[in-house]
């Protein structure tokens, strides 16, 4: 278990008694990645690629060098592998809109899942609404895991993406990429791989996995808002036409046409996020430091004992019950509804999350119209599942 | 406001009147049906007007709510019925703003809608507290 790790969060010091257990909505940043993205602008700030003074050519060279970091983060030695995005949902929409948009023909389909994200859905959706193509969605077992051979039947030879999450991030579910692939490659379709709950703690080696395109934030492993990842494999880098035209994505503009440069250069449009992506280098510093082993064993070991806490509440549902579950549990409470439970949570200083994460088909599927949730981070430890099983006995009972 | 002061509120008025809300059934019947649903959590009520003319004689409602929507919601149906369309869309209106800040509540001397806008201070509960009331005004006035 990690234990001090605490202390490397500035918020715990300004909100001592708080009992953050919504890291699946968003992590909080340590001192160091905070130091990042202040230092660029007391130190460092200038725009990139525009300028030859040295303040520009240090902005551009820090820029670049935490591409080639990302890169090698996801087991690409490529940096032109990674552009940077505004989060996992604007990479999954360039996707949708610059790569699969213009090759999808009557008769094709995309294979989703019924456990994705909003983000991981609409986009497909869209796509298959106004393309007239098949969106086919594979559904998951009572006890939150994807339904497999379900899965394997819906793609064929007409498929022309599958996209899933690596971990739902309302079941907490962690998916079996590795198989999830395989299955897609053997009818030669690409992948679609949102890793967004996942970057932080599980090791996504694109190259050795073979994946196709992966999305993620940075705001989800201790980085800032608005900045995210879109990885695309070597093979289909070429593919990728510019998501939204301005500067700083062409090789020659006159009044009969223009030229563009290629992925990624051609997905920057305007000036970037520079000081949020100094500040995603440096989260990737901070998880280097610790070990993705490390803070998922952490996790792991506060979950488990979370579940095995709230079994013992007889008012108390967990949804779904998978096989290999991530820092997540989604729950209800007989009688109490999940924002009233969040609503009395905070008042013990403890943060859930209360509604439909983003996932409404899947709570459909399963019959509810909200959940409580709690997601665990490395800053956690056993005494605030303590607390959440002690304010919820509380509650149950003031209710009762 | 406290976790204390929270309980009370919630066993003073909120729970007894969310654990028996008022006319809480499907009215299939009903001459005007609204529904009052806020995307972001998921609370969702079908409203049901039996009205004559522009009198609003019998308010139902029916759906999932938290008890704070379902409190809120319960409330309002008590206080439509025998309402004209205009005054109650204005009562929802009026009631609404107050929500906003825009007109002090003392306005009402009403004292269960004064409960309900104790809850305001309630943070990010505000929403469950006019879901039924914004309903009403959109769809009246």
């Amino acid at each position: 278990m990690l234990d001090d790790l605490k202390h490397d969060f500035p918020i715990f010091n300004s909100y001592p008694e708080l009992i953050y257990l919504d890291s699946a909505a968003t992590a909080h940043r340590p001192r160091s990645v905070i130091t990042a993205i202040n230092q660029f602008s007391i130190l460092e700030n200038s725009n990139i690629h525009r300028g030859v003074y040295d303040l520009s050519n240090n902005a551009t060279g820090k820029y670049e060098e935490v591409r080639l970091k990302v890169a090698k983060f996801v087991g690409s030695e490529n940096a032109n592998n990674i552009a940077f995005t505004k989060g996992t949902t604007e990479s999954i929409n360039i996707v949708a809109q610059s790569y699969l948009a213009d090759r999808l023909e009557q008769g094709d389909n995309i294979v989703t899942t019924i456990m994705e994200h909003h983000a991981n859905f609409i986009p497909w959706q869209m796509l298959a609404e106004k393309h007239s193509i098949e969106l086919r969605i594979a559904p998951v077992d009572e006890n939150g895991d994807l339904i497999i051979e379900q899965l394997n039947a819906l793609i064929d030879d007409r498929t022309k993406l599958v996209a899933f999450n690596h971990i739902s991030n309302t079941l907490g579910t962690v998916n079996d990429i590795e198989q999830l692939i395989e299955l897609a490659h053997q009818k030669n379709a690409p992948v679609l791989i949102d890793a967004a709950q996942s970057i932080l703690y599980y090791d996504l080696d694109v190259k050795k996995l073979k994946i196709e395109f992966m999305a993620f934030s940075g705001h989800k492993m201790f980085g800032p808002f608005g900045i995210g990842v879109l990885y695309v494999a070597d093979q289909l880098m070429d593919e990728i036409k510019p998501y939204n035209y301005g500067g700083g994505i062409i090789q020659s503009v006159t009044v009969n046409g223009t030229s563009f440069s290629n992925f990624p250069f051609n997905m920057e449009a305007g000036t970037p996020n520079v000081s949020g992506v100094l500040g995603l280098g440096s989260a990737i510093d901070y998880i280097e430091k610790i070990g993705k082993r490390m803070i998922k064993e952490h996790i792991g070991t506060l979950t488990k004992y979370c579940v095995e806490q709230m079994k013992q509440l007889s008012e108390v549902k967990m949804l779904g019950s998978p096989k290999n579950r991530s820092g997540i549990i989604s729950f209800v409470v007989d009688e109490i509804h999940p924002h009233d439970i969040a609503s009395f949570l905070n008042k013990d200083q403890i943060a859930v999350r209360a509604g439909m994460h983003c996932t409404q088909p899947l709570l459909h599927h399963f019959g509810e119209s909200a959940t409580a949730r709690a997601s665990f981070s490395i800053y956690n430890s056993k005494s605030d599942v303590d607390a959440l099983i002690k304010s919820l006995k509380e509650l149950i009972k003031f209710w009762a | 406001m406290t976790k204390e002061e929270l309980q009370v509120l919630y066993k003073a008025k909120i729970l007894p009147e969310s654990k028996n809300p008022y006319h809480f059934e499907v009215a299939d019947q009903a001459d005007l049906k609204i529904e009052a649903y806020n995307s972001l959590c998921g609370d969702k009520f079908q409203l049901y007007l039996e009205t004559e003319g522009e009198l609003i004689k019998k308010v139902s409602f029916y759906g999932f709510g938290c008890a704070v929507s379902k409190a809120s919601t319960s409330l309002m149906a008590r206080k439509l019925e025998g309402m004209q369309f205009k005054e109650a869309a204005n009562l929802c209106n009026a009631f609404v703003s107050s929500l906003k800040e825009q007109q002090p509540l003392q306005a009402f001397e009403d004292e269960e809608l004064g409960i309900l806008n104790q809850l305001m201070r309630f943070d990010g509960r505000i929403d469950c507290i006019k879901l039924g009331w914004e309903a009403i005004d959109k769809n009246l006035k």
